[in-house]
C-alpha cells in the first residue's frame, strides 16, 4: 500500500496493540504521510524526522534508556522562552534527529477551536517540523515535537503569520518554559459549564495579555504558574498544578429549586448520596423539602454535583486565591493553600494583577535560584506574604492555628 | 552625561562577565553589586542588541553572550 | 521578479513580530456557545461519553468526548478536523486530560460519530462520569514525554499510559466505578506533569547517583554551572582535574546536573524504574483535596508493556472498586478503613521505604488549608 519503508521497531510494533489509541501509529503515520507529501511535491524540510524518532525510540526500549541530551538553545528572536532544546546522543547514526526541538505554542483559554485554526498549525508543522505534535502539553500549551534548530524561527514566523500565511482566523504565539510566566490555562467554565463562578476564560487571556513580557522573558528565580478553575471542584487541577490558583466560589445561599429536587427523588436516593454525604452534616430532607443551614455549608459542591439541575451556587459569586502549589522538585509536593479567601468576581481580574505583581516583585526580589514562590513563604513566613500582599490574617487561611509559642516578635525587637 | 558613560561601562562588564558562562541574573547582579532589576535592563539591552542571549535549562533560564551560546550549544549536540 | 541564489520561504522574510499573544478564545467558540456563554442551566448525562448542557434559553448541546493519545501526527488532527466539520460546525475542544471534544446540535447525529470516529481515529467514546447516579467512568491519563522526548526520564510515559489504558479500556468507554478516579503518569520526580494530587500516579525514579564520565565533563560542559545546579550542593568543582565531585549521601537524582552537563548521565537501564502513588485528590467535593501517597517504591521497568506497573495499577483500582462506596474515592475509602486494610486489601508490601525521611519539606505546612472549603 505504501512505499515509504519505515525501520524495523519490533518492540513498538507491540504498542501498536491492544484497543487505546496507539502513538506509535501516530508516529509511523507521520512518517509515511509526511515522506509521500514530499515525494508528491509538497514543500518539507524534515521529512526523515518522524522515522529518525522510530529508530530511537525502538532503542531506547530495547536499551531501557533515553537517548536524548538537553540543548540550551532558544533561537526565537525577542523570545526568552517556549523552546526546548533537545538533540540526540546518536548524533550522526540518526542524522534526522540530531537536533530536536520542541515549541511550545500558547493555546486559546479553555482548548477551544475552530478546525480553520488547528488545520494552519498543522500545514506550517508539516513543513518545518517533525510532523509531531501533543494535545497538549502538561501545562496546557499545544506541542510542537521536535524540529532543528535553524527553523524554529521560520516556525515561529509561521505562526506568528498564521492567519496570513496559512489561512487561520488568528495568528499563534509561543508559550512559556524556563524562569518565566508559564503560560496561564482555565477550565471550559461559562462556556459550558452552569458551575463556573467567574469568567475563567477571560480571565485567562486577560493575565496572559496583560504578562506578555513576564511570559516571553524569563528573570525570575523559578517559574510562576497561573490556572483558572471555576468552581471548587477544580478540572484544570489548579490548586495542586499553579503557584496562583484562582478557585471560583460563592459566599451566600446555594439556590434550591425545590421542585427540581423532588424529581430527582424519584430517581436517586437524596439522603443516602447527598445528604449524608455532605462534609459539614448541613443538610436535611424529609422528602419533601430539602434544607440546607448555609452557614455550615464549605461550599464543596458535593450537593451540587449529583443534582445539577437543582441547586446552584449562591449569586454572590468570585474566587478563593491558593497560594504556592506546585510539583515536589525540590522541597516537596505543594497543594496551594488559602492567600486570599474570597474576592468578588467585578473586583477579580484586577485584584489578581494588583496582587500578582506584589508577589513578583517581592519573589523576584528574596527568592533563591529554583525556589517556588511557596517554599519562599515556608522560608519567610506568612506574616511577610501577608505583608507584600497586603492582606490580613483570616482563619480560612489554615486548618488550625500553631502549636507552638515560639512566635517571633520581630516588632519588638527592632 | 557620567550616568550614560556608567551605563555603557556597566554594559561592557556585563558582556565580559557573560562572555565566561552562562548566568543567572541575580548571580551576576550580586557579584557587580547593582540592582537586579537595573541589570534585567542592561541585559534586556544587550539580548536585543544581539549580543547577549538567553539558554535555557528548559525549567530555568540563564544569559550568556551570543558566542558563548553557539560555543555551548555545539559541544552539546556533539557537533 | 529579480533572481536569487536561494529561494526564501515566505517565513523567512516576514518582518519578525512578537508579544501578540494567543487568539482571543471568542473566535474559537460554537455559535451556540458563543451565545449560551455564562447562560447554562443543567447538565446532564446521555450516555457514558455524551453530556447533554442545557442552556436557559433552551438551546442544547451534546458534547460528545473520545480519548486520544495526546502525541498526535498533523495528519491524524486533520482527520480529527475533517470529522467536526462534519459534524460540529467546524469547532472542538481539547479537554486537560488530552480528551477531544465534539459538539452536537442533534442527537440523531450522536451514533453516527461515534461510529466515525471508532473507524477513522480508533478513539473510544467515554472518559466522562454521572455524579447524579454515581455511576463514574476513567478519564485519560495526564502523562509527560519519557524517552519520545525527555533527557532525564526514568521510565518512558505513552508506552505505559497505552498499556495501562488497553487494560483499563472498558473502565473508560463506561461508567463502571464508584467515584472519580484520576490517574497521572510523570517520567522522573521532577513531574512536569504534577502528579503529586492523583488518585492513582506512577512516577519514574531514579535510584542510582549520576555517572560522572570525567572525559565528557571535560569536553561538553560549564563546570560553574553544573555545580550551580545541584539543588542539595552535592557537587563541587575538581579545579585541578577540570571536572566534578559528587557527594552521593546529598544526591536526590534529580538529573538536574545532567540538563547542565551531558558529561553526568543519570539514566540506569537496571535500576531506573516506576512507583506508584495513590490516594490524591484535588476537588473540594466531599474531603479536602491531599497529597498522593507512595505504596509501591519501585517496579522495574520492562518495555514494551510494563507488566509488573500495570497488574499494580489495575490491582489498587479493581480493589478500590470493589470496596468503596458510592462517590468514596480513593483518599476517602482509605480514610474510612485505614492503611492498615489498603495494604491488606491490595497484598502491596509495606516496607520501610514507605516511612517519610525527607525532610525538606517544613512540618508547619500541614496546618494550611490546602482546599478552598471553608465556612463564612
Amino acid at each position: 500500500m505504501t512505499d515509504v519503508e519505515l525501520p524495523e521497531t519490533p518492540l513498538l510494533d507491540e504498542l501498536e496493540k491492544g484497543p487505546w489509541p496507539s502513538f506509535v501509529k501516530e508516529i509511523k503515520r507521520a512518517a509515511i504521510e509526511q515522506e509521500k507529501a514530499m515525494k508528491a511535491g509538497k514543500k518539507i524540510k524534515l521529512p526523515g524526522a518522524a522515522k529518525g524518532l522510530l529508530k530511537v525510540l525502538e532503542l531506547a526500549y530495547k536499551e531501557k534508556r533515553t537517548h536524548w541530551k538537553h540543548g540550551g538553545i532558544v533561537a526565537v528572536v525577542g523570545y526568552g522562552g517556549g523552546v526546548i532544546g533537545r538533540y540526540c546522543d546518536l548524533e550522526d547514526k540518526v542524522p534526522e534527529v540530531w537536533h530536536f526541538h520542541t515549541m511550545r505554542i500558547n493555546m486559546p483559554s479553555g482548548w477551544f477551536y475552530q478546525t480553520k485554526a488547528l488545520r494552519a498549525i498543522c500545514d506550517a508543522w508539516e513543513k518545518w517540523g517533525s510532523g509531531l505534535t501533543n494535545f497538549h502539553g502538561s501545562t496546557g500549551d499545544i506541542i510542537l515535537l521536535g524540529t532543528r534548530t535553524e527553523y524554529l524561527q521560520p516556525m515561529a514566523n509561521a505562526l506568528a503569520y498564521l492567519d496570513k500565511l496559512y489561512g487561520s482566523p488568528a495568528p499563534f504565539d509561543i508559550g512559556g518554559s524556563g524562569s518565566d510566566l508559564r503560560t496561564p490555562s482555565a477550565c471550559m467554565g461559562p462556556a459550558l459549564c452552569e458551575f463556573a463562578c467567574y469568567d475563567t476564560l477571560k480571565a485567562c487571556y486577560e493575565f496572559t495579555m496583560r504578562y506578555q513580557n513576564e511570559l516571553h522573558r524569563p528573570m525570575w528565580p523559578y517559574k510562576f504558574k497561573i490556572k483558572c478553575s471555576g468552581c471548587p471542584n477544580d478540572c484544570v487541577a489548579a490548586k495542586a498544578r499553579s503557584d496562583f490558583a484562582i478557585i471560583g466560589t460563592w459566599k451566600d445561599e446555594i439556590q434550591i429549586d425545590q421542585e427540581a429536587v423532588k424529581e430527582y427523588a424519584k430517581v436517586i436516593d437524596i439522603e443516602k448520596q447527598v445528604v449524608k454525604k455532605c462534609p459539614t452534616g448541613a443538610m436535611s430532607w424529609d422528602g419533601k423539602e430539602l434544607k440546607i443551614d448555609n452557614r455550615e455549608c464549605i461550599r464543596c459542591m458535593h450537593c451540587i454535583n449529583v443534582m445539577p439541575k437543582a441547586l446552584k451556587p449562591g449569586k454572590e459569586r468570585g474566587a478563593t486565591i491558593l497560594i504556592g502549589g506546585k510539583a515536589p522538585f525540590v522541597d516537596g509536593a505543594i497543594i496551594g493553600w488559602v492567600a486570599i479567601p474570597f474576592i468578588p468576581e467585578n473586583e477579580l481580574i484586577e485584584k489578581c494583577c494588583e496582587v500578582l505583581e506584589a508577589i513578583w516583585e517581592w519573589w523576584d526580589e528574596e527568592g533563591k535560584f529554583r525556589e517556588r514562590v511557596g517554599e519562599l513563604i515556608w522560608r519567610k513566613g506568612m506574616d511577610e506574604f501577608l505583608k507584600v500582599i497586603n492582606q490580613k490574617a483570616d482563619v480560612r487561611m489554615v486548618y488550625a492555628p500553631r502549636n507552638n509559642p515560639f512566635i517571633f516578635w520581630r516588632e519588638l525587637n527592632q | 552625561m557620567t550616568e550614560e558613560v556608567n551605563k555603557e561601562e556597566l554594559k561592557q562588564k556585563v558582556l565580559e562577565y557573560l562572555a565566561k558562562k552562562p548566568w543567572q541574573v541575580r548571580d551576576l547582579a550580586k557579584v557587580l553589586r547593582v540592582k537586579k532589576r537595573e541589570l534585567d535592563k542592561i541585559v534586556q539591552e544587550l539580548i536585543n542588541e544581539g549580543k547577549a542571549a538567553y539558554w535555557s535549562s528548559g525549567s530555568t533560564t540563564y544569559v550568556t553572550t551570543k558566542d558563548k551560546l553557539e560555543e555551548m550549544e555545539k559541544k552539546r549536540s556533539g557537533t | 521578479m529579480v533572481a536569487q541564489e536561494v529561494e526564501k520561504e515566505p517565513e523567512e522574510t516576514v518582518e519578525i513580530k512578537t508579544d501578540f499573544g494567543p487568539p482571543h478564545y471568542e473566535i474559537m467558540l460554537h455559535p451556540i456557545i458563543k451565545k449560551n456563554y455564562g447562560k447554562w442551566k443543567y447538565h446532564e448525562v446521555v450516555r457514558p461519553g455524551v453530556i447533554k448542557r442545557v442552556a436557559e434559553s433552551g438551546d442544547v448541546l451534546y458534547v460528545v468526548r473520545f480519548g486520544s493519545p495526546r502525541l498526535l501526527s498533523v495528519y491524524t488532527v486533520r482527520d480529527i478536523c475533517d470529522i467536526a466539520d462534519k459534524y460540529s460546525d467546524g469547532y472542538l475542544r481539547f479537554t486537560s486530560r488530552h480528551n477531544v471534544e465534539f459538539f452536537l446540535t442533534d442527537p440523531d447525529k450522536i451514533e453516527p460519530l461515534i461510529q466515525e470516529v471508532q473507524e477513522k481515529l480508533g478513539f473510544p467514546c467515554g472518559g466522562t462520569w454521572d455524579a447524579t447516579k454515581g455511576e463514574y467512568g476513567l478519564s485519560n491519563i495526564v502523562h509527560t514525554q519519557g524517552w519520545v522526548h525527555c533527557h532525564t526520564p526514568a521510565t518512558d510515559a505513552s508506552g505505559i499510559v497505552k498499556s495501562v489504558m488497553d487494560e483499563l479500556y472498558d473502565y473508560f468507554t463506561d461508567h463502571k466505578l464508584p467515584a472519580l478516579c484520576r490517574i497521572s503518569l510523570a517520567c522522573c520526580a521532577n513531574m512536569c506533569g504534577a502528579v503529586h494530587a492523583s488518585d492513582i500516579s506512577m512516577v519514574g525514579v531514579h535510584r542510582k547517583i549520576p555517572k560522572i564520565d570525567d572525559d565528557a565533563v571535560r569536553r561538553t560542559c560549564e563546570i560553574p554551572s553544573t555545580v550551580a545546579a545541584c539543588p542539595t550542593g552535592a557537587l563541587k568543582p575538581d579545579m585541578k582535574r577540570k571536572t566534578v565531585i559528587l557527594d552521593k549521601d546529598k544526591c536526590m537524582y534529580c538529573g538536574n546536573c545532567y540538563t547542565m552537563c551531558p558529561g553526568m548521565p543519570i539514566f540506569d537501564p537496571e535500576n531506573d524504574g516506576v512507583a506508584v502513588l495513590v490516594a490524591g485528590k484535588i476537588s473540594d467535593a466531599r474531603y479536602p483535596p491531599q497529597l498522593s501517597k507512595v505504596v509501591v517504591p519501585w517496579l522495574p521497568n520492562n518495555p514494551p508493556r510494563w507488566p509488573e506497573v500495570v497488574q499494580t495499577v489495575k490491582k489498587i483500582l479493581e480493589t478500590w472498586a470493589t470496596h468503596a462506596e458510592k462517590y468514596e474515592r480513593i483518599a476517602e475509602w482509605v480514610h474510612r478503613i485505614g492503611w492498615e486494610r489498603f495494604f491488606e486489601l491490595t497484598g502491596l508490601e509495606f516496607t520501610e521505604k514507605l516511612i517519610d525521611d525527607y525532610k525538606r519539606t517544613p512540618y508547619i505546612y500541614a496546618s494550611y488549608r490546602t482546599s478552598a472549603a471553608f465556612r463564612w
